[in-house]
């Protein structure tokens, strides 16, 4: 039964070893998505190219549903899944400079390492600056300590908060993103752009 | 010209649905073998931790945040799972840009604007971006992409500010895009 | 054939039915065989009629003596404070609470040891902690407590004490009961201290 690792059914050697190879399986998806390149990432913001909605919502259902059938099948135990945590203040407030990030910088860290990987130099400038992200957050710590850990609610799941059993609520995010997918394609037929 | 440009759109990246299943496959292959998602953002705080503490490990023995992180993530900060991971997402999108004929030096930028102005923009973004990881507990991949796999609901929160805010603020970066 | 509806073909069924089954019923047990086995092996679910005769004595809040047999048993004769769990209810969702829980000490009893072992094997494998097994059952409990058989005058002073406790417990608990069941052969007089194991697995720590 999985988590491999949380059952010993691995070393944590072994652990490292495969999450090498699940990276290069990351990497490659993305890659070969079309996530390496920033205008292209940049396009669901403008609706000309709606790649990154479609890709993550996708990934995001496939997952969800996959640890559900994993969970009924007795393949994977559920409790041993990290659940992140939940600070509302700073999960709103990361994601709100995350955003900004995103669309001046156009990429996002796991995406940068891609456009990286295949030369984009715009990428590893963006590298550049999350690293410089992170050191000031480092080093200005005791600034936004108290923001950072505010209104902590535990690991909670949505669904749960929700009142819902996870499967309806998977099937209720299943038929909103290809609803979303639907607007998506749309879209790009309504305000096209030259390839570049 | 425009018809070249049509033709290359589709001939070079996978359907993006097909890319999804994929990406949703890669994750839940984390999640069967460790317990836990996909990231990047903790990769690069792995190596901060470990590169200030290497350059200068008297500052962090007095600085609260690297103390914190010993306390959390152990004495060994690059031997951990992310960082391992995105080394095999350089390798893994290096494979796929040389089968796929992508690998190339450039700046990728719209026509409307210089490669410094492009530049310039990763970097304030790559800053914000960083920041943000740091706030959030996690980027796009591993908080909000792994999170919704889990249905957290600290991940649900996170992507829909990331997405939100970066629709909000589209408007105002046009020109760098379009 | 556009590859929206394609994944939509494909998705959405799947969705239907992890929608339409319910949560977390096809594998209630949390240990494993092999892990099973070293738990039974271990034998540390045994509590020895005079451990618990004692925290009855001394009115431990912490123990919680259940009854495994049927109603009519339970009522006939059962220990002081003593609930009642039919075998055949133990997984009944009023009794859940009562045994998954990790603040008391539960103590599982029957007559002889064999169907309250077979309640606690099943508590133990679906992840519950704190479940313990009187040893010898009631049956036991009646030949060491309730009617303590006095030793010789050429026996050590432990075991003196011991007769001693037996005969204080069984008054304080009101003791030699008219239809207290069979007595049976003695099995197993050492009392097994109870070991609170760990459980292997471990949660993997996030963040990214």
């Amino acid at each position: 039964m999985g988590p491999l690792v949380s059952y010993d059914h691995i070393s944590a050697d072994t652990n490292l070893l495969l999450a090498f190879i699940i990276g290069i399986g990351f990497g490659f998806v993305l890659e070969s998505s079309g996530f390496s390149s920033s205008r292209k990432l940049a396009g669901v913001f403008y609706g000309y190219d709606t790649v990154v909605l479609k890709v993550f919502f996708t990934a995001a259902i496939t997952a969800m549903l996959g640890l559900l059938f994993f969970s009924l099948f007795g393949w994977i135990d559920l409790d041993m899944v990290y659940v992140n945590p939940t600070y509302l203040y700073s999960a709103i407030g990361g994601g709100v400079i995350m955003g900004i990030g995103f669309i001046m910088g156009g990429y996002c860290p796991g995406t940068s390492f891609c456009g990286a990987s295949i030369g984009k130099i715009d990428a590893f400038v963006f590298i550049g600056g999350l690293f410089l992200g992170v050191l000031i957050f480092a080093e200005g710590y005791p600034l936004w300590e108290e923001f950072f850990k505010a209104k902590f609610l535990g690991d909670p799941k949505i669904s749960s908060a929700l009142g819902l059993s996870d499967g309806i609520f998977a099937f209720g995010v299943i038929l909103v993103a290809l609803g979303m997918f639907w607007v998506g394609e749309w879209a790009e037929k309504k305000f096209p752009q030259p390839e570049y | 010209m425009v018809k070249k440009e049509q033709t290359s759109k589709t001939a070079g990246y996978i359907n993006p649905y097909l890319g999804g299943v994929l990406l949703g496959l890669v994750l839940l292959a984390a999640f069967f073998v460790s317990g836990r998602g996909l990231g990047a953002s903790g990769a690069i705080k792995s190596t901060i931790v470990a590169t200030v503490d290497a350059v200068a490990p008297a500052h962090t023995e007095k600085t609260k945040f690297y103390q914190e992180e010993a306390a959390s993530h152990g004495e060994k900060p690059m031997k951990s799972w992310l960082v391992f991971e995105m080394m095999g997402v350089i390798v893994g999108g290096f494979l796929s840009g040389a089968l796929a004929g992508r690998l190339k030096l450039k700046v990728e930028h719209s026509p409307k604007i210089t490669s410094r102005r492009r530049l310039a923009f990763a970097l304030a973004g790559g800053i914000l971006f960083g920041f943000g990881s740091q706030l959030g507990r996690g980027c796009t991949s591993g908080s909000a992409l792994t999170g919704m796999g889990v249905m957290s609901m600290g991940g649900f929160i996170t992507m829909a500010a990331i997405f939100g805010t970066a629709f909000a603020m589209a408007y105002f970066f046009r020109k760098n895009w379009i | 054939m556009n590859p929206r509806l394609l994944l939509a073909l494909f998705i959405v069924p799947l969705g239907l039915i992890i929608a339409a089954v319910p949560q977390d019923t096809t594998h209630p047990y949390k240990l494993d065989a092999s892990q099973m086995l070293i738990e039974a092996t271990a034998s540390s679910q045994f509590l020895s009629p005079d451990a618990v005769a004692d925290m009855l004595v001394q009115k431990d809040p912490n123990l919680q003596l259940i009854d495994v047999r049927t109603p009519d048993e339970f009522l006939k004769f059962s220990l002081p404070g003593a609930i009642n769990i039919p075998l055949p209810d133990l997984l009944s969702e009023e009794f859940k609470d009562i045994l998954d829980q990790d603040i008391k000490m539960n103590v599982l009893y029957s007559n002889g040891t064999l169907h309250a072992n077979e309640a606690w094997m099943i508590a133990t494998q679906l992840g519950y902690k704190n479940n313990y097994v009187l040893q010898g059952g009631l049956n036991f409990w009646a030949e060491t407590i309730m009617n303590p058989t006095s030793p010789s005058s050429t026996s050590p002073d432990e075991e003196l004490a011991k007769y001693d406790f037996r005969k204080g417990a069984s008054m304080a608990l009101g003791g030699g009961v008219a239809d207290s069941p069979v007595a049976a052969g003695a099995e197993g007089n050492v009392p097994a201290k109870p070991i609170v194991k760990k459980a292997a697995k471990k949660k993997v720590q996030g963040g990214c």
